[in-house]
């Protein structure tokens, strides 16, 4: 007890205000993320020109298999000949905005394809206009594929944020970093236990979330 | 009511899915379009709510161009009902059901009350279904649920694409029997989609058999059977053709015309057969009723007996006719 008690008067107040900052790190992210994957994945899955389509999926994914502290480290680099600001919160929400697109972009992607053709067609047959189809039908039908997309991005999100410290961006990553630098323990775990534990209930909030928003009739098993 | 005039569809990439095809249809009647797959009765349905646009001719309805009129509009007042039923999985019952009124913007009360009617209409307990979802309904009541969402919005037409293909044959045979029933009571101009000869000589007051695209001809059930215009309807029919025109062959056929002795008011209750029951149902009401001779009735007035033994007379000619124009 005495123990947790040192821990939390030496590092509770800390813990608390980087907790905060990474939280509107991820929390920004990933509402300027999803703002742009989801209108471009339906978009994209209404796009007749499969060469598009696969362009813009290829590009994303090749973000995705940069190393994230690569992905970082170019985007300073970008910002510094663009004469912008490469220090502080700007460079690391685009960093891990491009970080939490695809698995968004592609789930919507897939999400909307999946949807029975012959229900669209009854949709259209029943005399529903373009905008009616999307919000009526495609999208509530393919809800749960789009949420599970959310969630990974988000899960992703929390952890690539802890390299944000690396531009001044704050975050849990400089109680980690901070611990690396000076060999201590307890800067490591203040560090990352918070980190882990928002990945969980980020992710728990988000299951919430998609079981509050999937249609009754979608959900497994009835009712 | 829907009048086809020289119309034509050619797909991208030169495929002619219908040629030259005119054709009206009679406002209340049930006209089938019948062919196999690739014949282009499917395309022929979808050009009329305008899921499919001709690329030559033109489509009345109500006298009207449909490429002249709003799409949206034009579909709202067509029912569409399609074999995959197509009922959509996040909506309710009742839901599904008021999709067209919903998009007509009635009021919520009205919406309700007709979800509730149209469910008794095609044989749903409203206070048992409205609330379910499609996942928790067999075949059969999904496609019921279907049909009433094609009738909701009370569309002059209605579109029926292979509605109850899906079926196995005795909930289909049941279903079809209803929407008879049904549309003897509503009066619909239903446009109705099937391969299945049988199915069409069930449902159609005329055939539109087509092939290739175009039409091989157009005849009531009977009259389809019975006078082939060609040699791929001919062909089409087959071996069929013996069991078809039990179906369509009515004893109207073989009654001995006005002279039989009126029916004695002792057997009025009792079973008796219809003049325009076809040769199968008579045999089978004999079969039923285990007598030798019935009476039979024409529009609920007596006009005569008939035997079992002329029954089967008839029957015999009718293979014999089969057998030799085959």
């Amino acid at each position: 007890m005495n123990v947790l008690g040192a821990f939390f008067d030496k590092l509770g107040l800390e813990i608390l205000q980087r907790t905060h900052e990474h939280l509107f790190l991820t929390f920004f992210a990933m509402l300027i993320a999803t703002a742009i994957a989801l209108p471009l994945g339906v978009a994209l899955a209404r796009c007749r020109a499969a060469a598009l389509v696969s362009v813009v999926m290829g590009v994303a994914a090749v973000v995705q298999t940069v190393p994230s502290l690569a992905l970082i480290a170019f985007i300073v680099l970008l910002f510094a000949l663009a004469h912008l600001p490469t220090i502080g919160v700007v460079p690391a929400l685009v960093a891990l905005v491009l970080y939490a697109l695809l698995p968004i972009l592609r789930n919507t992607y897939t999400g909307i394809r999946q949807v029975d053709p012959a229900v669209i067609e009854v949709a259209t047959g029943l005399g529903m206009k373009p905008h009616q189809i999307l919000f009526r039908v495609e999208l509530p039908l393919s809800l749960p594929v789009i949420m599970a997309g959310i969630r990974i991005s988000a899960v992703w999100t929390i952890g690539v944020a802890t390299l944000c410290t690396l531009i001044g961006a704050g975050g849990l990553g400089d109680l980690i970093m901070r611990g690396l630098r000076t060999i201590q323990m307890d800067y490591l775990i203040a560090g990352t236990v918070p980190a882990a534990l928002l990945a969980v209930a980020f992710d728990g909030i988000l299951a919430r979330l998609e079981r509050w928003l999937t249609p009754e009739g979608l959900r497994t098993g009835g009712r | 009511m829907i009048r086809f005039e020289n119309v034509g569809k050619r797909f991208p990439g030169g495929v002619d899915a219908v040629v030259d095809l005119t054709l009206a249809v009679v406002p209340g009647e049930t006209l089938v379009l019948l062919g196999t797959s690739g014949s282009g009765k499917t395309t022929t349905m979808k050009m009329v709510n305008r899921l499919i646009e001709p690329t030559s001719g033109r489509i009345l309805v109500d006298g009207t161009d449909v490429m002249r009129l709003d799409p949206i509009a034009l579909r709202r007042k067509i029912g569409y009902a399609i074999q995959h039923i197509g009922l959509f999985p996040h909506m309710t019952v009742a839901e599904n059901v008021t999709v067209v009124p919903r998009l007509l913007g009635w009021t919520g009360e009205r919406i309700a009350s007709r979800a509730d009617e149209m469910l008794s209409l095609v044989g749903l307990e409203p206070g048992a279904f409205r609330d379910r979802y499609p996942t928790q309904l067999s075949g059969g009541q999904q496609q019921r649920v279907g049909v009433a969402r094609a009738l909701a919005a009370d569309p002059p037409i209605v579109l029926m694409d292979e509605p109850f293909g899906a079926l196995d044959p005795i909930t289909r045979d049941q279903l079809q029997n209803e929407f008879l029933d049904l549309e003897s009571e509503i009066q619909k101009t239903v446009v109705f989609v099937t391969h299945d000869v049988f199915e069409a000589v069930k449902m159609g007051d005329r055939i539109a058999l087509l092939d290739g695209g175009r039409l091989q001809q157009l005849a009531a059930p009977a009259e389809l059977v019975e006078n082939p215009a060609n040699e791929f309807v001919d062909q089409f029919l087959g071996e069929q053709r013996f069991q078809l025109a039990l179906v369509t062959r009515t004893l109207e056929s073989i009654l001995p015309g006005d002279e039989g002795e009126p029916v004695d008011g002792t057997t009025d209750s009792g079973p008796c057969l219809r003049a325009r029951d076809s040769l199968i149902t008579a045999l089978d009401r004999f079969k039923q009723s285990r007598r030798d001779v019935l009476p039979v009735v024409r529009r609920g007035r007596p006009v005569g007996r008939l035997a079992k033994r002329q029954l089967l007379q008839a029957i015999t000619q009718v293979l014999d006719e089969s057998g030799g124009s085959a």
